[in-house]
């Protein structure tokens, strides 16, 4: 995934705390965030702002969600459109497609599943075409048939080993904290002292013949970052 | 009565009402067989005796025995027999008894007339004492007759008889007539009760077929289906009045059942709004926004302000539930000033720089429960600070009626739609009116006051001009 031109989401939602994770979270997971809490001035930045996706609530204070998501789609846009909503009622559902959304997640939604569709929605519209390769310097990981290889030979990897690599991989430089790495990789339930980490870390230096100084960093007091430059410079 | 208990009601119904019916017309026809009976007889009677008399006295005349002394002498046969040929005919036959009893003569000659039947003891003796009308029923052969008794005396004035005159006659005739008659009365009897019978059951099927509606929309209900109405035929009748009173009783039982579902539904989206946030915050902070400070700042501020509203909702809802149940109203006496006074104090705290104006009117006792009065006029005025501009005024004012105090809260906000008004105090139910100042609510603000004030026996309502201000209105019940 390049990086250079952010993929631009515009989250049209009323409730703060709402508005505020998605944008936290999606900034974190690397996308650039324009938040708006009116259908009105929701439209007014689409009509300004080139986005990608728009992440669109049905209770709106002013307009209806249905309503925007019908004015963008009777002016000829094609943009990506995913609707949040709180009653599971089928009518609804319907009425969300029928009005143009592509998607809709129902309240109260996970984020990881947010970000699939998102993912998934963005695919759809060509606007990332998404290698199933990962690819840094040497290093190769196909997510779909989960296969490493470092230098054309084929690295063995346990999921969880496979989880960390993929994290590092697709955030270079990025540093994670034990606690994040334990959480994105084994779950957010998951009991048990952060030391696992170490262990999985020091499990996949070995399986990748990864030497001081290491592609994966160990930062000190805070926890591990992935830097491919450095090992090639 | 084991089995009358077990029988339906229709069933209950048309045999009782087929008895009584059957009653009826066995009692008239018998009564009117009877009737005709006695009338033929009499009419018989009555024609034989009237024929009788000039024979008998021209007898009497003929013979010398109309003279007072003449009669003295015991009558003689053949001056008898004269008299009873001249009283016999093809039906009737007549027989002479004398003082003693014996017959002395018998009027029957031809063969084609009747026989006489042997006089009654009892009867003759009745007539021989002087009695006139001795007329009775016998037999010859087993076959019916009327039997007339004439007593002979030398004038109708005299008291002395010295002779019966015996005239039979047959009724056989009659009994024929009758016969058909009878015949007649039994198959229009059968008739009437037929058709009485069955259009009684039709009758009655009718009038209760509402009733098996309501059973079987009954049936329904506890199966949980409150749709099915019953159709109502006839709305004058008690069985129809209650039909209807049963569909009314239906329809609010359904819309009851549908706000109870339309609440729960409600509540449930308005917990599912808070949680979103909570899930998604989390969610992101164990993804890694964890390791910003910033983030962690941010995101714990925004889950924080969910889990109170969590906490509030919970609250109101708890509210709401404990005002189903008036024991939980604790009434006291209250001065209205004392409470007002107490209460302003509250409400400027809340209000802050906004101004609030009590203006209060005359005072009395009333009887309520101080935190449940309190909680309305807490309620509205959050309103009123929420949906007004900061520089207008808020006004609480009182005004006592007759048996009550009517309490008010007004504003000089934004105020309602007229189309809005009418679903204000739906639980959960949000108009438009827009924030001013402090938070977005629940919709369930007015629906607790107005179920605070009907705890009170009180009312509430709202009048509201869109631009001008919003005013709300409840009484109290007066000590
Ligand atoms: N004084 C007022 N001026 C204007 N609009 C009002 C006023 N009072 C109530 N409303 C309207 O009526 C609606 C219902 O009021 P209600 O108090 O029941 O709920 P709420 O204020 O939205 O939430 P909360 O449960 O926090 O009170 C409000 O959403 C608002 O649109
Ligand atoms: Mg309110």
């Amino acid at each position: 995934m390049k990086n250079d031109d952010k993929i631009k989401i515009l989250v049209i939602e009323d409730d703060p705390v709402i508005t505020e994770f998605l944008s936290t979270g999606l900034k974190y997971e690397g996308y650039e965030v324009l938040p708006r809490i009116t259908g009105k001035s929701g439209l007014d930045a689409w009509q300004q702002i080139r986005v990608d996706l728009i992440i669109l609530d049905v209770m709106l204070p002013d307009i209806d969600g249905f309503e925007v998501c019908r004015y963008i789609r009777d002016h000829g846009s094609e943009l990506p459109i995913l609707m949040l909503t709180v009653r599971k009622e089928v009518s609804d559902r319907v009425k969300g497609l029928d009005s143009g959304a592509d998607d809709y997640l129902t309240k109260p939604f996970s984020f990881e599943e947010l970000l699939a569709r998102i993912r998934a929605l963005l695919r759809r519209g060509g606007k990332v075409t998404e290698n199933s390769r990962l690819r840094v310097e040497n290093l190769e990981l196909d997510l779909e048939t989960r296969e490493v290889s470092r230098s054309g030979e084929r690295v063995a990897l346990t999921p969880t080993e496979f989880g960390l690599l993929e994290l590092f991989m697709r955030y270079p430089h990025r540093v994670f904290t034990r606690e994040t790495l334990l959480n994105r990789v084994l779950g957010y339930d998951f009991d048990g002292g952060t030391n696992i980490v170490d262990v999985h870390i020091s499990h996949l230096r070995n399986k990748l013949g990864d030497r001081p100084p290491h592609l994966i960093r160990t930062i000190y007091a805070v926890g591990y970052a992935f830097y491919p430059e450095e090992t090639s410079g | 009565m084991r089995f009358w208990e077990k029988l339906s009601l229709r069933a209950r119904l048309g045999l009782l009402y087929a008895a009584l019916l059957a009653i009826s017309v066995v009692v008239v026809g018998g009564y009117s067989y009877w009737n005709i009976w006695q009338l033929f007889i009499r009419n018989k009677s009555c024609h034989i005796r009237a024929r009788a008399k000039p024979v008998i006295e021209h007898w009497l005349r003929d013979n010398g025995l109309a003279k007072a002394d003449s009669s003295l002498s015991p009558l003689k046969s053949q001056t008898a027999l004269l008299l009873a040929r001249d009283l016999t005919s093809r039906d009737t036959v007549a027989i002479i008894v004398n003082r003693k009893g014996d017959i002395i003569a018998n009027g029957k000659r031809l063969p084609e007339e009747p026989v006489a039947p042997a006089p009654d003891e009892q009867y003759l003796r009745r007539a021989l004492s002087g009695e006139n009308e001795v007329t009775y029923r016998g037999q010859v052969k087993g076959k019916p007759v009327l039997v007339m008794l004439i007593p002979l005396r030398p004038h109708p004035a005299s008291a002395r008889v010295f002779g019966v005159v015996q005239m039979s006659t047959t009724l056989a005739d009659i009994k024929a007539i009758l016969f058909r008659h009878g015949a007649m009365l039994v198959s229009l009897m059968a008739i009437i009760l037929i058709l009485g019978i069955t259009t009684g059951f039709w009758l009655i099927g009718i009038s209760l077929r509402d009733l098996q509606g309501l059973l079987a929309s009954c049936n329904q209900i506890s199966r949980g289906n409150f749709s099915k109405v019953v159709s109502v035929k006839n709305r004058h009748d008690e069985i129809g009045q209650l039909a209807l009173s049963f569909n009314h009783m239906l329809e609010k039982l359904e819309a009851a059942f549908a706000s109870q579902r339309r609440f729960v539904a409600n509540a449930a989206h308005e917990l599912m709004t808070p949680l979103t946030g909570l899930r998604g915050s989390l969610e992101v902070l164990l993804r890694g926004a964890q390791d910003d400070p910033a983030a962690i700042a941010r995101l714990s501020r925004g889950m924080y302000k969910e889990v109170n509203r969590l906490i509030r909702l919970c609250e109101q809802l708890l509210g709401l539930s404990r005002l189903e149940n008036t024991v939980n109203v604790c009434k006291q006496p209250l001065v209205l000033s004392e409470f007002f006074d107490d209460f302003i104090a509250r409400a400027r705290l809340l209000a802050g720089e906004r101004s609030v104006v009590l203006q209060p009117g005359v005072d009395a006792r009333i009887s309520a429960d101080p935190d449940l009065l309190q909680q309305v006029l807490l309620n509205l005025l959050s309103n009123a600070l929420r949906y007004s501009a900061t520089e207008t005024l808020i006004v609480i004012s009182w005004k006592l009626l007759p048996q009550e105090v009517e309490i008010r809260v007004s504003d000089q906000g934004q105020g309602i739609d007229a189309e809005i008004l009418p679903h204000i105090f739906e639980p959960f139910y949000q108009g438009k009116s827009v924030v001013v100042s402090g938070e977005k609510g629940i919709g369930l603000g007015l629906s607790l006051a107005k179920a605070m004030v009907e705890a009170h026996q009180g009312t509430i309502r709202i009048t509201s001009e869109p631009g001008e201000g919003t005013t709300v209105y409840f009484t109290l019940p007066l000590q």
